[in-house]
């Protein structure tokens, strides 16, 4: 469901302040985010660079999880956005930020191809048609070598292009400029998707997630919105492809396989789907613990460990996902206020 | 104001404040302490990029532990004399879990944090992400996989495996020794590693004579359930069943498989990593035969004049101590051999500099391979003379053990059957003027 805004501060003149700063929260966070890879280390930028882009994913993900299907094939919908992307610059020499836009078309016009057989299943067997019309593709990239590069993929794909004018030098190869690219497109991305969701689009998504039925029974065409959120979220997925392949210079199948979606369905369980931030609160946090933390800690064979045990608490003990960590630490310290003040208000 | 709105106000103050230094803190200290982690002046670290974790670590981790043990060595001997300056090797290990956007990541971090002199990689499907990073810091590479070779790469060697063309070793000596098996079946991952080693077997086959029943049966990456695979493989019921370069995690389920289902034949594999536990699962008798290219270290035969390898039997006994025997790989004395040739050229060239080592590497256009002096050769193949090749051993396994059976010339098979390895290769697209 949307968010409630039942979140921001309360009265007084402290309260006044704090609603201030609650208002200016996207410009508290722009600025960190603006200031971030200069705290961090070249091959640190290259991880927030990817790890962006992941965001990207995850959050175009949940928005095909508010109508209530969960997909195997998102991630192949990005290989689909990344190939297109790079083949249209490589083979046609599209201009690469509109080769990446139609990256992303490409991956809405498979996602709206795939929805006539898709969605007519439901629940299990949608989770597992997805997963079947993803190996599809895949199988097709490894195939056709010609135009797909088969297993071995694409290679040399064009970076983006650099700006060059007298007084300004962008060079994307650094991490650093394609930080500001990706969090450019993906802040776009993600402030579209926000208010999809919160558009009667989105309520209809909601509705069609919890009362599918009740829905068609005054008027909703669940068919249609159903396609609609898949599309949209593969648009958003292929953009996020075409980021990376012209980041990494490089695609192949392996890279779009099952074994990637596991992380984003892993990244949005643990983050929680409930709200927007959920997955991304999930993205980050995962990736920093398995990238920067674990690696810092000479603990790189044991990753793989440490991150399934994280899995699998946060599926004990936190149901929800993290996003349900703020509500449930507020509520505790809001208990141990009260109970502090009635103390406190005891007579002597 | 309320005591009840202050106490709010200072301690979101305090949470925000505790938190902003905790993250700030956290940031500064993961940047700080990869910047200030230069080695000191005495000693030289090397880039470890392969995969340590997942279904390629087969092909990765063992390659460190074998580093460490050669590090070890070299260091207790007063190091690697450079310019007339002893240093101290270290190794900087970091895991790309075989993934092309996580291997770039660690290229920089070795070459612009780590200050490290020489990468070491599997390469690979994980090459393409750094090819770039080593174009532009003009540093020195080494990849198991020849086939990342390619022109444009002019800093990238081969200097040790020469995957997949030393195959043809095996099926030769097959042909020669046991000139009976005329017809075989083949399968493999369908991947970059999985095809061009298919393009050599089908060649080497055709050298021989032997027969493919079928043609080479690709399987998916992500297959877990084998016994389709074998089912397929064995219709026919080949001669030969051959295994191609198919990793750790499905040479093991394919020869339980095939140990299940009856096969009686002959078995050849590009590797047979932790083979011990292939035989614990099938029995010696099924596994007695069996073909591969990789041997124990501790075999006699690594003692003959022309290996180039230090100590052998010694470094297979201290691995055998420190990781257990049954640890032991097809990859773990790989990249410890390709150190040798780099402190070799490093001292030729009296520099640790990526481009002078490269020099002094190819000078002559002969090098020390750890099977004896072999050539850099690779132009008609990968478009570049940057693949050092020259004997190469055939491994049987006899009496549950691994036993080199003959060194054979890899340039000797090229020199007459280049032909039909091209042929094969054009077919399946892997010439490097081919790819993608």
């Amino acid at each position: 469901m949307p968010e409630p805004v039942g979140a921001m501060p309360a009265t007084g003149t402290g309260g006044s302040i704090g609603r201030i700063a609650w208002r200016l929260r996207p410009v508290f966070l722009f600025a960190a985010l603006a200031a971030l890879p200069y705290l961090l280390s070249y091959s640190q930028q290259e991880i927030a660079v990817l790890l962006v882009i992941n965001v990207l994913l995850v959050s175009s993900y949940r928005l095909l999880t508010l109508t209530g299907e969960w997909s195997l094939g998102h991630v192949v919908i990005m290989g689909v956005g990344a190939y297109a992307s790079a083949l249209l610059a490589k083979q046609a020499g599209v201009p690469v930020p509109l080769s990446m836009l139609l990256g992303g078309c490409m991956a809405a016009a498979v996602a709206a191809l795939l929805s006539f057989p898709l969605f007519r299943m439901k629940g299990f067997y949608f989770l597992i048609g997805s997963f079947a019309a993803g190996e599809i593709i895949r199988l097709i990239w490894k195939r056709f070598t010609d135009p797909f590069g088969g297993p071995k993929g694409l290679k040399r794909i064009e970076p983006f292009p650099d700006i060059e004018t007298g007084f300004l030098s962008i060079d994307f190869y650094e991490p650093v400029n394609y930080y500001f690219l990706a969090l450019v497109v993906v802040s776009a991305s993600l402030f579209v998707l926000y208010r999809i969701e919160r558009s009667r689009i989105g309520l209809t998504f909601h509705a069609i997630h919890w009362q599918d039925r009740l829905a068609e029974s005054v008027g909703v065409d669940t068919f249609r919105y159903r396609t609609l959120a898949f599309v949209i979220a593969s648009f958003f997925a292929g953009i996020a492809g075409g980021l990376y392949a012209h980041y990494i210079g490089a695609v192949n199948p392996t890279r779009f396989s099952v074994d990637q979606m596991v992380y984003v369905l892993v990244w949005a369980i643990v983050g929680g789907t409930a709200t927007f931030h959920g997955p991304i609160l999930g993205v980050v946090v995962l990736t920093v613990i398995n990238e920067i933390v674990l690696r810092a800690l000479g603990l790189d064979t044991a990753r793989p460990l440490i991150y399934g045990a994280i899995l699998i608490l946060s599926v004990l003990y936190l149901p929800n996902g993290l996003e349900s960590l703020g509500p449930r630490l507020r509520a505790l310290w809001q208990r141990r206020r009260g109970g502090s003040a009635a103390a406190g208000s005891e007579p002597a | 104001m309320s005591r009840k709105s202050l106490d709010r106000k200072i301690s979101r103050r305090k949470f925000l404040g505790t938190t902003a230094a905790s993250g700030t803190a956290l940031a500064a200290m993961g940047s700080g302490l990869s910047r200030v982690a230069f080695a000191d002046s005495h000693t030289i670290r090397i880039g470890f990029l392969a995969p340590l974790t997942g279904p390629v670590a087969a092909w990765g981790k063992p390659g460190l532990d074998g580093c460490l043990i050669w590090a070890d060595w070299v260091n207790a001997k007063g190091g690697v004399n450079i310019g007339g300056q002893s240093y101290n090797i270290e190794f900087v290990g970091y895991d790309n879990e075989y993934d092309a956007a996580k291997a770039r990541t660690g290229a920089t971090k070795l070459i612009k944090e780590d200050g490290v002199k020489f990468v070491m990689m599997l390469g690979g499907d994980t090459w393409p992400g750094v090819q770039k990073i080593a174009e532009r810091e003009g540093m020195l590479f080494s990849t198991l996989l020849p086939s990342d070779l390619s022109p444009d790469s002019t800093t990238l060697v081969a200097p040790c495996e020469v995957h997949p063309i030393y195959n043809v070793t095996g099926v030769e000596w097959l042909a020669e020794n046991k000139p009976e098996l005329k017809t075989a079946a083949m399968c493999a991952q369908d991947d970059a590693l999985g095809k061009p080693s298919v393009a050599t077997y089908l060649a080497a086959f055709e050298a021989a004579g032997i027969e493919m029943q079928d043609e080479p049966l690709f399987f998916d990456p992500a297959t877990t359930d084998f016994a389709p695979v074998m089912t397929k493989l064995l219709a026919g019921n080949p001669d030969i069943l051959c295994l191609d370069t198919c990793y750790a995690d499905y040479v093991h389920p394919l020869c339980e498989q095939a140990f299940q289902q009856g096969y009686k034949g002959q078995i050849i594999s590009c590797t047979a990593d932790f083979y011990q536990k292939i035989i614990e699962k099938t029995s010696a008798e099924f596994m007695e035969g069996f073909i591969f290219q990789f041997p124990d270290f501790d075999d006699p035969a690594l003692n003959s004049e022309g290996v180039n390898f230090v100590n052998p039997n010694e470094f297979y006994a201290e691995y055998a101590k420190r990781y257990g025997a049954s640890e032991w790989g097809a990859v773990s004395w790989e990249y410890a051999s390709i150190m040798d040739l780099w402190a070799d050229a490093a001292g030729k060239a009296g520099s640790a500099e990526p481009a002078a080592v490269l020099e002094a590497m190819k000078a002559g256009g002969t090098g020390k391979h750890a099977f004896g002096t072999a050539d850099w050769w690779g132009t008609e193949l990968f478009g570049i003379d940057n693949a050092l090749v020259g004997n190469w051993p055939v491994v049987a396994i006899e009496g549950g053990k691994a036993t080199i059976k003959e060194f054979r010339s890899i340039p000797a098979w090229w020199d007459k059957h280049k032909d039909l390895m091209v042929k094969h290769m054009t077919a399946l697209g892997q010439m490097w003027n081919q790819r993608g």
